[in-house]
């Protein structure tokens, strides 16, 4: 597989106007040639802002962003012409059959009068659409019109799929189903970039995945070198109230512990000796009369990386 | 090429869209004929009724002496004259027809040069004759031309208006002949004063009309004002089901992904056009049918739509691309469907009212008429009153077809740059 790299954002910044801090905070970022890339953030992290500058509908305040070679600012039309995007919306017009909106898709894509027709019973097949291609598609059920979202995205057998939520809303046989597609899809060569709130998909489908907040990448890596890097010796809490900083400190002070990454109502401790940084730990805690909502101590999944990193508290 | 083909498949897109919502469809024809048949019916006997006229009056003055002067005063006190003064090089006649035909003016008063000279020396000859003729002066030829759409009775009116004043100078210049040899030897012994109760300085003013030798059309009726009026309401009315398809594209997502693919926006906009016009035409169509046709089997007047086809498309093809961008433009400032429906109506309406669909231009004040003029429905309008009543081609009506297809392009650009920026923004 070619390691290299399909996309390379460097120091990409984007402040929208009015705005007090930017949606993009000087991020960079490569994701290679034939990656199943996550992309995972709360609401309002930058994802859509960054997915956005990929597709070149928004242009970078700073920094530069390369799909294949071409530069976003200049070569944008290019650029479209070989990314496939699944909006987070169903992008359909409701009073078309799917084949209909196949074809308006495909046509806006550049097609061939020659080539599309094959697209279009390829893309039908992938979704398994076939049998309902000349129904409206107001008539379908919501796991017919998501199979159809992505596969409008799929008509130009674009280099590099683009996926906002792909599955939000649909039951867990058509998510399955999705799924599977895209796997055999990015096993064929696809690059894929998925973005997603839900952590066992992440984790079961992407080979690579960034963690984004606050317009900055926290993590990046595949999901076992995420696993492995919050791993043992880590004492992960979420609390139900905020944590004071006075409590903050006297937890960075015991012995036990190594180092601790504090959040709101979160923390993570490093500890050489987590059993006796445990009992430490628990002590001030209910020393401090702070609620506890978990303690682990140990391996995480990646929902408790990402919550760690990202925090619990709401967002907008 | 690739370009070529993509519109071609936004019209497909947009016609399928449209012909599928058969609801809207049947709104977009059922309200204007609906509109016009009832206004047509309803005003058929009292539109006529203009209280408070106010003609324009395009006075050539070619004389500069005291027989322009006396008429210029006289028009110009006049509460239901607007008087504007031609300025040398002054208009010939045909000139003067034009501008009467194009509806910049109701009157036109030629007084010819040397006006006021002959006048005088009439009045010397026919004081010194005591009235008689003797063949050496002629009646001064002050001319009145009218645009051919006015009514009879306006006419006459300012007919009678122009005589009157003439024979206020006459009798100023009678009394200052009578007053010269008054002061000579042989005093006032040759004047006959009833021989001068008609001297003749000035020739008889007739009806305007037949003086220009123009047909006799009438005035507008009704239904000559309704049909091309309501029309362009429908017309512009499209900017609701227009903007409002758009809005739901965006918020639907189906713009994002369009986006997102190597199109440019002016294809995502052009292939809204075409449907659209060829509904604008089939509006058209299905008015001028009733107006002709339908309204005269429900007692109402028959439309008469002049003899130039050509100029009625050419002229609806401007007005429906004058709408289409509007309603283009207004969908890159509305945010929801409900804002594209009322901001759309709203502004609609507004701009009908002021360009005199609802209330003929010829009856408002002259600061509304003016602010009138700065309306894509008073061009519309104007236009098709051109080609109905006045007897318009193509010629008589590029004027208003150009400021209608400027008015389209300019919305048409600044709905491409708006959208174009607000993506770039949001």
């Amino acid at each position: 597989m070619n390691s290299a790299p399909l996309i390379e954002i460097t120091g990409l910044t984007k402040v929208y106007r009015g705005a007090q801090r930017p949606a993009l905070d000087d991020l960079s970022l490569d994701i290679r040639r034939g990656a199943f890339f996550g992309l995972l953030g709360p609401n309002g992290a930058g994802k859509s802002t960054l997915l956005s500058v990929l597709c070149g509908l928004l242009p970078p305040t700073h920094g530069t962003v390369r799909t294949q070679g071409m530069d976003v600012r200049t070569q944008a039309r290019r650029i479209k012409s070989i990314l496939g995007l699944v909006p987070q919306d169903l992008a359909l017009y409701p009073t078309l059959t799917a084949r209909e909106n196949l074809v308006f898709f495909g046509r806006m894509q550049g097609i061939s009068s020659a080539r599309l027709k094959t697209r279009i019973d390829a893309c039908l097949a992938i979704a398994r659409l076939e049998e309902f291609a000349d129904r409206r598609v107001e008539t379908y059920s919501g796991g017919l019109k998501r199979r159809l979202n992505l596969a409008i995205g799929l008509i130009h057998e674009p280099q590099l799929l683009i996926l906002d939520e792909p599955t939000v809303g649909i039951d867990p046989q058509s998510r399955n189903f999705i799924h599977a597609g895209l796997q055999t899809l990015h096993r064929a060569g696809m690059t894929i970039l998925y973005s997603t709130h839900y952590m066992e998909e992440a984790e079961n489908l992407c080979d690579d995945i960034a963690i984004i907040d606050h317009g900055k990448i926290l993590a990046h890596g595949s999901v076992p070198e995420l696993l492995r890097a919050h791993r043992a010796g880590s004492i992960v809490a979420q609390l139900e109230t905020d944590l004071p900083d006075a409590v903050a400190q006297q937890l960075r002070a015991l012995p036990p512990v190594r180092s601790g990454r504090f959040a709101a109502r979160s923390f993570e401790i490093e500890s050489d000796t987590p059993d006796a940084a445990l009992i430490a730990v628990t002590e001030v805690l209910r020393g401090a009369r702070l609620p506890l909502v978990s303690l682990s101590l140990g391996a995480m999944n990646l929902e408790q990386v990402f919550l760690t990193l990202t925090g619990t508290r709401l967002r907008d | 090429m690739i370009v070529f083909h993509q519109l071609l498949a936004a019209i497909a897109k947009e016609t399928r869209l449209l012909v599928r919502d058969w609801h809207a469809l049947v709104v977009l024809f059922v309200m204007p004929v609906m509109f016009v048949t009832i206004m047509s019916l309803a005003l058929r006997d009292s539109f006529g009724e203009r209280a408070g006229v106010t003609f324009n009056v395009l006075i050539v003055d070619q004389d500069g002496k005291l027989v322009g002067e006396k008429l210029r005063a006289a028009f110009t006190k006049d509460k239901h004259f607007r008087v504007e003064l031609a300025t040398a090089p002054f208009p010939d006649a045909t000139r003067v027809e034009a501008l009467l035909t194009a509806g910049r003016h109701k009157f036109a008063l030629l007084i010819p040069a040397r006006a006021t000279v002959q006048a005088r020396q009439r009045a010397f000859e026919k004081v010194n004759t005591g009235g008689r003729e003797r063949g050496n002066t002629t009646p001064v030829g002050v001319q009145l031309r009218a645009d051919p759409t006015l009514r009879a009775d306006h006419r006459s009116m300012v007919v009678a208006y122009t005589n009157g004043s003439l024979r206020a100078i006459e009798s100023q210049l009678i009394a200052e002949r009578i007053a010269e040899l008054a002061r000579t030897p042989f005093g006032t012994s040759a004047v006959s004063a009833p021989k001068l109760a008609a001297p003749q300085l000035f020739a008889e003013v007739g009806d305007p009309l037949d003086a220009a030798g123009a047909h006799q059309t009438p005035y507008p009726t009704s239904v000559q004002q309704n049909a091309p009026g309501w029309t362009l309401l429908a017309m512009f009315f499209l900017a609701i089901p227009l903007s409002v398809t758009i809005i739901k594209e965006r918020t639907q997502g189906s713009l994002l992904r369009l986006q997102s693919m190597p199109v440019p926006t002016w294809v995502l906009f052009g292939g809204k056009i075409a449907p659209y016009l060829v509904i604008n035409q089939l509006q058209l169509a299905l008015i001028l049918t009733v107006g002709v046709w339908g309204l005269p089997l429900l007692g109402g007047e028959r439309l008469t739509i002049g003899d130039a086809p050509g100029a009625i498309v050419l002229l609806s093809v401007c007005a429906s691309f004058a709408a289409i961008g509007f309603a283009l433009l207004i969908a890159t400032f509305a945010r929801t469907p409900e804002q594209a429906t009322t901001f759309s109506a709203t502004t609609v309406m507004v701009l009908a009212a002021l360009g005199g669909i609802m209330v003929p231009k010829m009856i408002m004040p002259p600061a509304m008429q003016q602010l009138a003029e700065l309306t894509p429905f008073s061009w519309g309008l104007d236009g098709f009153l051109d080609i109905f009543i006045r007897g318009g081609g193509v010629h008589e009506v590029l004027p208003e077809a150009g400021r209608l297809l400027a008015f389209g392009v300019a919305c048409f650009v600044l709905a491409i740059a708006r959208f174009n920026r607000q993506w770039r923004h949001n």
